[in-house]
């Protein structure tokens, strides 16, 4: 049969497909009808997945740049060059050297990445890139819940009474998600979305809270003020399983429900209404969008403490759930590539963990926490001078002028973008169906993709070529495959430990933690079964909401869509996604900006003219779309067009960084 | 008509693959899901196994194909190009009476307008068919309300008829009466006819709800889509379900709209692709200037079911697009698959 079962390797829905591989190469897809978390669905992207496979935009050799151009090599060569090139660093790697893991390489490869960093070059400066939302919602359910993963289940949205969705535009995003969802809600699930901008998941629910921008947190702390208040809260809950409510009450206590329309938008009989039916549902779930276009930390932490309130954590088809935006982006944290993390968040400076690493990898680890890439990039003073950079798949890159400085900058990649550019020696990695890996989804389920295709012209797979570069440092790893890489982190991974590839391909994956206690993995976070109290998050009690002035009236959001998905270096190397793209390209080749009729009428601007944005940092010219999914006072831009992120939206760094909750007042001018 | 012992059925498919590449519903041992793929083998096929997840359309019109292959020549400026498709001869065993239905739909498409794609009939040319009656239906089905089954009655060479120890055997063409008679096949009676008949009856019976509580709306729908009856908003309410996927469109056996694409490949030469497309992207109907006749998300819902229920498109294949296969709905993200659009629909008329 030429239908081989896989895992679909763009978002973090983690959907099953079939690929249909004919004398060894790709020429199809379709869905998996039995896997637990798609069912015979798939979203436009997962339904041109084999359109990416086919791609011969790939890196087919080692490369050395040579007086500006690249030169191709043997691996002995490029190999050889960068050891070279980097022992200069070797004895301030922690000032010097950093790494930059990717969350869409295999969990084999981002731990080998993880290793060489530490154990050969010697840095604990390892980011994984598009992370920020991410491990703000990693941190707040670690710490509180002791659990830092989506605490539910997709498997059980179908089973939920309430389902709140904090900003995200989760059909576009994780489509399978919504579907999910939408499903739910016509079989009888109350779902409320909470957003500035009427998105397809605010039309496929209840209700649609369109807030101002910028207002979800306070929100979000109204909701729980009102729980309180209106003593709908889950008292015996909040007494018997959890700690720290007397602190969080207190804050946002301060908070005045009588100015709560101003602030949000929403009336105080709304939020009260939507408090009481969280609180009464028998069951409740709030999703959210970790990653770049996630929320902050703060933002986070008041969904887990409402849900708390609620006393829905923890229990039967409950979930705090943040949503990964890339495949793997949960298994680069489970794989320990960040600053000051070990595999399965144990942490770098326990000595007990940090022991059991340096016995097995024979070598001697520096405990001190590394720092964070992009803040190493963004401070006049830092000292990096060595980058080493892994499947940087996006369009742009940032901080491209710093990185441009660097002294030395290697790159591993599957294929080819505009990352290559910036590197003095380049490796090829084979790609997913190359070679075997595992991918965690947003869920916690760990997925076997087989290796189904030989790697495109010979290029080695991960666990081929790490080694040999450690071999140069007299290190020596042994692996014959992918599946032995796993084997080694299953033995230091307490989260992972009863997991093999047989097991997990038995069963479409497996959700973690998997061990002695959860020997079939871990659908949900038990708090029954755990024992343990639930902390709640500290939250910082600042509701400061961006205002509009007379300068700037206009309060800019943004996001990114379907088909200009992660800044499109994926997406064009496909054919109906890419074409789909290239429609809107071809209308907008500036991008546009939606704004509603009135502020239109106002303007005096008409569809399609071309206007000036102008914000405190700078102007871009974009054209007009007028739409209705948007209010008065509030314009929106779906950041697809690689001049309007480089040199309009980078230069709100700041803003940017906040990732969903990026709002930039603005002002529109006629030209 | 001839009878064959259960179990030597599979000797037809055996003495098939002789000749031609052979297709079949296959069984996907670590996932249960149902392919109809070719096999390098007979005994790999199951005439038991549930309707296919994939419809074999797969087969006459694949997801991507190569229809030409080109190299240009830089320094000279020359330009190497010629067709180049498969032109295997093909045999079909076991597909079901709607998939059967879906490709003579194709086959008018492709073939029975005034251009005759080539690729098209390559694929169909000495193609040999061999379908299965459903005795029972599967969960979704519902052909009893588009007339495409439960048994087939055109576009078969054989048509087999699970009547418990024996199939019944149908010749439906004179390759196919040819191939029975060389097969030494046993003459049926005058009794099997009324046991497939029976059979065929009780198939009916067993259908879900949603079938036969649609039986006779779908020509009301039809006469309604057609008549252009139907109120903005449940087009509305259809529409602001798409997540503009495609799948009902990958999925379906009787969607032919297709792309034409250019893979350059590593060597230096390209491919010329045809890819299944789908009308519910925007890009498929966008114009110069932003122009798109269907450019809100339900219009291009409305014109999918435009497209399987009106009597206009109809004319053209000669029945409705629909063939009642139920996968649109199996694959659908929103909840609007065809049997849902027509409940939608039904549900606005009785309103």
């Amino acid at each position: 049969m030429d239908y081989k079962s896989g895992v679909c390797n763009f978002c973090g829905t983690g959907c099953g497909n079939f690929l249909n591989i004919k004398d060894g190469k790709v020429s199809g897809i379709y869905s998996s009808r039995n896997h637990p978390v798609s069912k015979g669905r798939l979203c436009v992207r997962g339904w041109h997945f084999h359109e990416l496979l086919m791609s011969d935009q790939r890196i087919s050799s080692p490369m050395i740049k040579v007086d500006g151009s690249f030169k191709k090599a043997g691996y002995e060569e490029a190999i050889n060059f960068m050891m070279e090139k980097m022992a200069k660093y070797s004895d301030k790697a922690a000032e010097e050297t950093a790494f930059l893991a990717s969350p869409r390489s295999s969990n084999e490869n981002n731990y080998l990445f993880a290793k060489l960093a530490r154990s050969v070059f010697k840095t604990n400066n390892i980011t994984l890139d598009s992370e920020s939302g991410h491990r703000s919602s990693m941190n707040v359910l670690g710490d509180g819940a002791g659990f830092p993963g989506m605490t539910g289940s997709l498997e059980d949205i179908s089973k939920t009474g309430f389902i709140l969705v904090v900003g995200s535009d989760i059909t576009k995003m994780n489509p399978i998600i919504g579907s999910e969802i939408h499903k739910a809600q016509m079989a009888g699930t109350k779902v409320v979305t909470i957003s500035s901008r009427v998105t397809q998941i605010a039309r496929l629910s209840n209700t649609h809270l369109q807030i101002k921008p910028g207002s979800k947190k306070t929100l979000l702390a109204a909701l729980a003020k009102a729980a309180i208040a209106e003593g709908k809260a889950d008292a015996d809950f909040i007494t018997g399983s959890t700690e720290g409510y007397d602190g969080f009450a207190t804050s946002v206590n301060n908070l005045d429900l009588k100015d709560i329309f101003s602030l949000t938008g929403i009336d105080s009989d709304t939020i009260a209404k939507i408090a009481g039916e969280l609180c009464s549902a028998k069951s409740a779930m709030a999703f959210w969008s970790t990653g770049i276009s996630g929320l902050d930390r703060d933002t986070v932490s008041y969904i887990y403490n409402l849900l708390l309130i609620a006393g829905k954590i923890g229990r039967e088809n409950c979930g705090a759930n943040p949503i990964t935006g890339i495949c793997n982006l949960q298994g680069g944290y489970d794989m320990g590539t960040a600053p000051d993390l070990l595999t399965g968040f144990q942490k770098l400076n326990d000595p007990e963990a940090s022991a059991k690493f340096e016995k097995s990898w024979g070598v001697k680890l520096n405990k001190d926490s590394g720092k964070d890439l992009y803040k190493m990039l963004a401070d006049k003073n830092s000292k990096l001078k060595c980058l080493v950079v892994a499947d940087h798949d996006e369009g742009i890159v940032r901080y491209a002028k710093e990185i441009e400085t660097l002294e030395f900058v290697a790159y591993f990649g599957t294929f080819d973008n505009p990352f290559v550019q910036y590197a003095d020696v380049v490796f090829p990695i084979a790609g997913i169906i190359e070679d075997e890996g595992t991918y965690t989804n947003t869920e916690r389920r760990v997925q076997l993709s087989r290796k189904r295709v030989e790697p495109f012209e010979n290029v080695m797979p991960g666990w081929k070529l790490f080694p040999m570069i450690a071999a140069k440092a007299s290190l020596s790893w042994k692996y014959n495959s992918s599946e032995d890489v796993f084997r080694e982190i299953t033995s230091l991974t307490p989260s992972y430990s009863g997991m093999t590839y047989d097991k997990i391909e038995k069963s479409f994956g497996i959700q973690w933690p998997c061990n002695d206690k959860y020997p079939d993995g871990c659908k949900r976070l038990d708090g029954a079964a755990e024992g343990k109290k639930f902390r709640f998050a500290p939250v910082t009690g600042r509701f400061a909401v961006p205002e509009a002035n007379a300068d700037y009236p206009i309060l800019l959001i943004t996001s990114q869509g379907q088909h200009f998905w992660h800044q499109n270096n994926i997406m064009k190397k496909t054919y109906i996604p890419r074409r789909e793209y290239n429609a809107t390209l071809l209308v907008y080749p500036k991008g546009y900006i939606e704004i509603c009729k009135e502020d239109a009428g106002l303007l005096q601007v008409r569809e399609h003219w071309n206007v000036k944005i102008v914000s405190s940092h700078g102007s871009m010219i974009v054209a007009v779309k007028i739409s209705e999914d948007v209010k008065t006072g509030t314009a929106y831009v779906p950041y697809f067009i690689r001049e309007m992120i480089s040199s309009f939206l980078l230069e709100h760094n700041r803003e940017f960084d906040k990732g969903e909750d990026t709002i930039i007042p603005i002002r529109i001018e006629r030209i | 008509m001839y009878l064959i012992e259960k179990n030597n059925v599979m000797k037809l498919a055996e003495e098939l693959a002789k000749s031609y590449s052979l297709y079949g519903p296959v069984v996907d041992k670590d996932t249960k899901q149902v392919f109809f793929n070719k096999v390098d083998s007979a005994s790999e096929i199951s005439l038991t196994a549930e309707i296919p997840a994939i419809p074999p359309k797969n087969v006459v019109f694949p997801q991507i194909e190569r229809i030409l292959k080109y190299k240009y020549d830089k320094d000279a400026k020359k330009v190497e190009m010629a067709p180049d498709f498969d032109s295997s001869s093909k045999a079909l065993f076991g597909i079901r009476p709607c998939d059967l239905t879906g490709i003579v739909v194709l086959d008018r498409f492709f073939m029975g307008l005034e251009f005759v794609d080539e690729v098209y009939l390559e694929h169909r040319k000495r193609m040999f068919i061999v379908s299965n009656t459903c005795t029972v239906p599967f969960k979704q089905c519902f052909c009893v309300c588009t007339d495409s089954g439960p048994s087939a009655d055109e576009g078969y060479d054989l048509n087999l008829t699970d009547l418990g120890d024996v199939y019944l055997v149908e010749a439906g063409s004179d390759k196919g009466r040819e191939f029975a008679e060389k097969m030494g096949l046993k003459a049926a009676g005058a009794e099997h006819t009324l046991e497939k008949k029976n059979a065929v009856d009780k198939s009916i019976s067993l259908f879900e709800k949603i079938a036969t509580d649609n039986k006779a709306w779908i020509s009301r729908v039809m006469n309604r889509v057609t008549t252009g009856f139907i109120k903005e908003e449940v087009w509305e309410h259809i529409g602001k379900q798409c997540f503009e996927c495609g799948a009902c469109t990958f999925v379906c056996p009787t969607c032919s709209c297709f792309n034409i694409e250019d893979h350059n490949k590593f060597n230096g030469s390209t491919d010329r692709l045809r890819t299944w497309d789908s009308c519910s992207y925007e890009g498929y109907t966008k114009m110069a200037g932003d122009h798109n006749p269907r450019h809100p998300v339900e219009d291009r819902r409305n014109k999918r079911f435009f497209c399987k229920l009106s009597y206009s498109q109809s004319k053209k294949y000669l029945r409705p697009g629909c063939v009642g296969c139920g996968r649109c709905q199996w694959v659908c993200p929103g909840d609007i698959g065809l049997p849902n659009v027509v409940t939608y629909i039904r549900r606005e008329i009785t309103e």
